[in-house]
C-alpha cells in the first residue's frame, strides 16, 4: 500500500529519514512552510525558505523515490512580527502559482491575536485568488477555542470548506471539524497532539471521510514514520484495507488535488529513482555508489 | 529604581575578582559611572557619545570577563533586595547574568528613549541564547518599560525553555504590563511545557474567568485524550474533583 504523509518538515530530517520512510512505502509528502524553531527576523529568510521547499529538498525528496509537493504562507507565529509579516505576505502571489505549491499552508492561530486573525483572512483570500486549498494550523494554547474562530473564519469568508484543512486534531475538535464540509488532519506525535491508538479509536468511532493522519515530523522529538505505523495498528486492530489506504493514500490526494495542479494518473506510478542526478551541482551522496531505479 | 540599580551593581562589585577589574573599567568607561560611586539620577542623555559598539562588545564578553559562578546572595543582600523593592528572586541569576543586567541598567537612566530601545533590541536580536535571557531579566528594571512589551511578548513565542523562563519566571514584567491575551497565553504555555505555574511572579493578581476557562480547555482537552492534568492547574482554575484520578503526583 502506498502512503502519503500529508504533513512533515523534511527539511528538518535527515536522508536516514527518507531511506526509513521509502522502504515503510511513504511515497509522497507535503511539506507545509512554518516556522522553523526560531524566529526570522527578515523577508529574505523567506525568500530562501521558499527556493529551498521549491527546490533543493524536492530534489533531495525525490533522490529516494519519494514526492515532495509543499504549501507555502506566513505561519501564524511570524504573522506577529510586524517587521516581516506584510513583506512575506507581498512575497506569496509570486510563489503560489508555482508547480508543486498545492495550498496556502501552514495559516492559523497561534496566540489568537488580532495580528494572526488579520494574516490568517488575508491568505484565505490569496488561497481564493490563486485557486488554491488552505492547510489551517490549529494552535496547542486553547485549541477547541482555535478551532471553533477558525471554523467561523472559514464560514465568514465564504471559503468553500471542502478545500479546508484543519490540521492537529484531537477528540475534543475533531467533531467540530468533521461537523462543517472541512477536512481533519491529525498530527500523530510521540508525546503530544495524538497517538497512533488513540486515531484507531478516533477511525472507529467517525470512519474515514475527510479523515487524514500525518507525522507532522520536525526538528523537535518527532517520528516520520508515524504514518506507516498508524496505518500499521489500524490493519491490527482489523480496520479494512479500503477504509486504510482512504485514510494514508486517496484523502490526502484527493484534498491537494484540488488545487489543480496534480497529475493523479502520474502519481499513483512507482517514481524512479536515479542518484547520478545533481541539484544546482549537489548530489545528496557522500561517495557512495547512486541507486538507479 | 535609583536604588535598585545602585544595589546591583553593589551585589556585581563584590563578586569581581581582582583579576577581573578590566571588563569594568571597560564598562565604566563606557556608561561614565564608577560602579563604586553608585548612580546618581541625572537628566536623560547624558552620555551623548554613547559608545554602542563598546557596550555590545562588553555585553558579550560578560562570561568570559566575570565567569558563571553562581551569585549566593548573603541574607544582607536578599534583605536590601526586598527592601528596595526587588520580590522576585534573583538567586538563580549567574555572575555574568548579573553584570548584563547591571550594564542594561546603567544605561537605561542615560539613554534617550530610542537609544535605549537600539541597545537593547541589538543585545536580544544578535544575541545568544543567555545573552537573549539577560535582556529579559533587565526589564523589571528598565526605565520607559512599557517600550519593551513587544520585545518581552515575542520572547514567550521561544521554543527555548530557558528563554521563555527568563520572561515568564522570576520576573515581574508579565504580570505588570502583559496585556491579558499575552499574559494567558503565557500562563498556558508554562502548562504546556512543564514550567511550574507558582514560578509565575504574582500569578495570583492576574487570575480571570478568562484564564480559568483556557485552563479548564486545556484540562478537558488532556482528559479527552488519556493524559495527566499538570497539579498546578488548580492555581487558576477551581478544584474539581475529576481532576483527582489524573493529577501527577508532586
Amino acid at each position: 500500500m502506498k502512503l502519503f504523509d500529508p504533513h512533515i518538515h523534511m527539511t528538518s530530517r535527515t536522508t536516514d529519514d527518507y531511506q526509513a520512510m521509502a522502504a515503510a512505502g511513504v511515497a509522497a509528502v507535503l511539506e507545509p512552510a512554518f516556522w522553523l524553531g526560531q524566529p526570522r527576523t527578515h523577508v529574505g529568510s523567506f525568500e530562501d525558505y521558499f527556493a529551498s521547499l521549491l527546490g533543493w529538498e524536492r530534489f533531495r525528496a525525490s533522490q529516494f523515490g519519494v514526492r515532495h509537493l509543499c504549501t507555502l504562507a506566513l505561519n501564524p507565529k511570524e504573522a506577529n512580527n510586524p517587521a516581516l509579516a506584510q513583506g512575506v505576505i507581498d512575497l506569496l502571489p509570486r510563489y503560489l502559482d508555482k508547480e508543486g505549491v498545492v495550498a496556502v499552508g501552514e495559516i492559523g492561530f497561534d496566540d489568537m491575536t488580532p495580528e494572526e486573525e488579520q494574516y490568517f483572512a488575508r491568505q484565505i483570500e490569496l488561497a481564493r485568488e490563486h485557486g488554491l486549498p488552505i492547510l489551517v494550523h490549529t494552535p496547542h494554547r486553547d485549541k477547541k477555542r482555535g478551532t471553533e474562530r477558525s471554523l467561523s473564519l472559514v464560514r465568514e469568508l465564504r471559503f468553500p470548506e471542502e478545500r479546508v484543512l484543519i490540521d492537529h486534531n484531537n477528540e475534543e475538535t475533531l467533531p467540530l471539524v468533521l461537523d462543517t464540509g472541512c477536512w481533519a488532519g491529525h498530527s500523530i506525535y510521540p508525546d503530544t497532539k495524538m497517538d497512533e491508538a488513540r486515531m484507531v479509536a478516533l477511525v472507529k468511532k467517525y470512519g474515514a471521510e475527510r479523515i487524514l493522519v500525518n507525522s507532522a515530523a520536525d526538528w523537535g522529538v518527532s517520528d516520520p514514520l508515524k504514518v506507516p505505523k498508524t496505518a500499521a495498528l489500524m490493519r491490527e486492530s482489523g480496520i479494512a484495507e479500503e477504509v486504510i489506504e482512504r485514510i494514508v493514500w486517496r484523502n490526502p490526494l484527493a484534498f491537494f488535488a484540488q488545487s489543480g495542479k496534480l497529475d493523479l494518473a502520474e502519481f499513483g506510478e512507482s517514481r524512479s529513482v536515479d542518484q547520478r542526478a545533481l541539484f544546482q551541482g549537489s548530489s545528496v551522496l557522500r561517495g557512495q555508489a547512486p541507486i538507479i531505479r | 529604581m535609583r536604588d535598585v540599580s545602585f544595589l546591583l551593581l553593589e551585589i556585581l562589585d563584590r563578586r569581581i575578582r581582582p583579576g577581573d577589574r578590566r571588563w569594568q573599567e571597560r564598562v565604566e568607561g563606557i556608561t561614565g559611572i564608577r560602579f563604586s560611586e553608585g548612580l546618581a539620577r541625572t537628566s536623560f542623555v547624558t552620555l551623548p557619545d554613547f559608545d554602542r559598539d563598546g557596550f555590545l562588545e562588553q555585553y558579550t564578553a560578560a562570561p568570559r570577563a566575570l565567569g558563571k559562578g553562581q551569585l549566593a546572595l548573603g541574607a544582607a543582600e536578599l534583605a536590601a533586595l526586598r527592601s528596595a523593592g526587588v520580590m522576585w528572586s534573583i538567586d538563580g541569576w549567574t555572575i555574568d547574568q548579573l553584570g548584563r543586567v547591571a550594564m542594561l541598567a546603567l544605561v537605561s537612566q542615560r539613554l534617550s528613549p530610542t537609544e535605549l530601545e537600539w541597545t537593547l533590541s541589538a543585545c536580544y536580536c544578535h544575541g545568544d541564547s543567555r545573552e537573549r535571557q539577560a535582556v529579559l531579566r533587565a526589564l523589571p528594571f528598565m526605565e520607559w518599560a512599557e517600550r519593551f512589551i513587544p520585545l518581552a511578548v515575542d520572547a514567550c513565542r521561544t521554543n527555548e525553555v530557558p528563554i521563555f523562563e527568563a520572561i515568564a519566571c522570576e520576573n515581574p514584567f508579565p504580570s505588570t504590563l502583559f496585556p491579558d491575551l499575552n499574559f494567558n497565553q503565557m500562563v498556558l504555555k508554562a502548562l504546556f511545557m512543564g514550567v511550574a505555574l507558582g514560578r509565575i511572579f504574582a500569578l495570583d493578581r492576574r487570575r480571570t474567568p478568562e484564564l480559568a476557562r483556557m485552563a479548564e480547555g486545556y484540562a478537558s482537552e488532556r482528559r479527552a485524550a488519556g493524559r495527566s492534568v499538570p497539579s498546578d492547574i488548580g492555581r487558576i482554575t477551581p478544584y474539581r474533583e475529576e481532576d483527582r484520578a489524573t493529577r501527577i503526583p508532586e
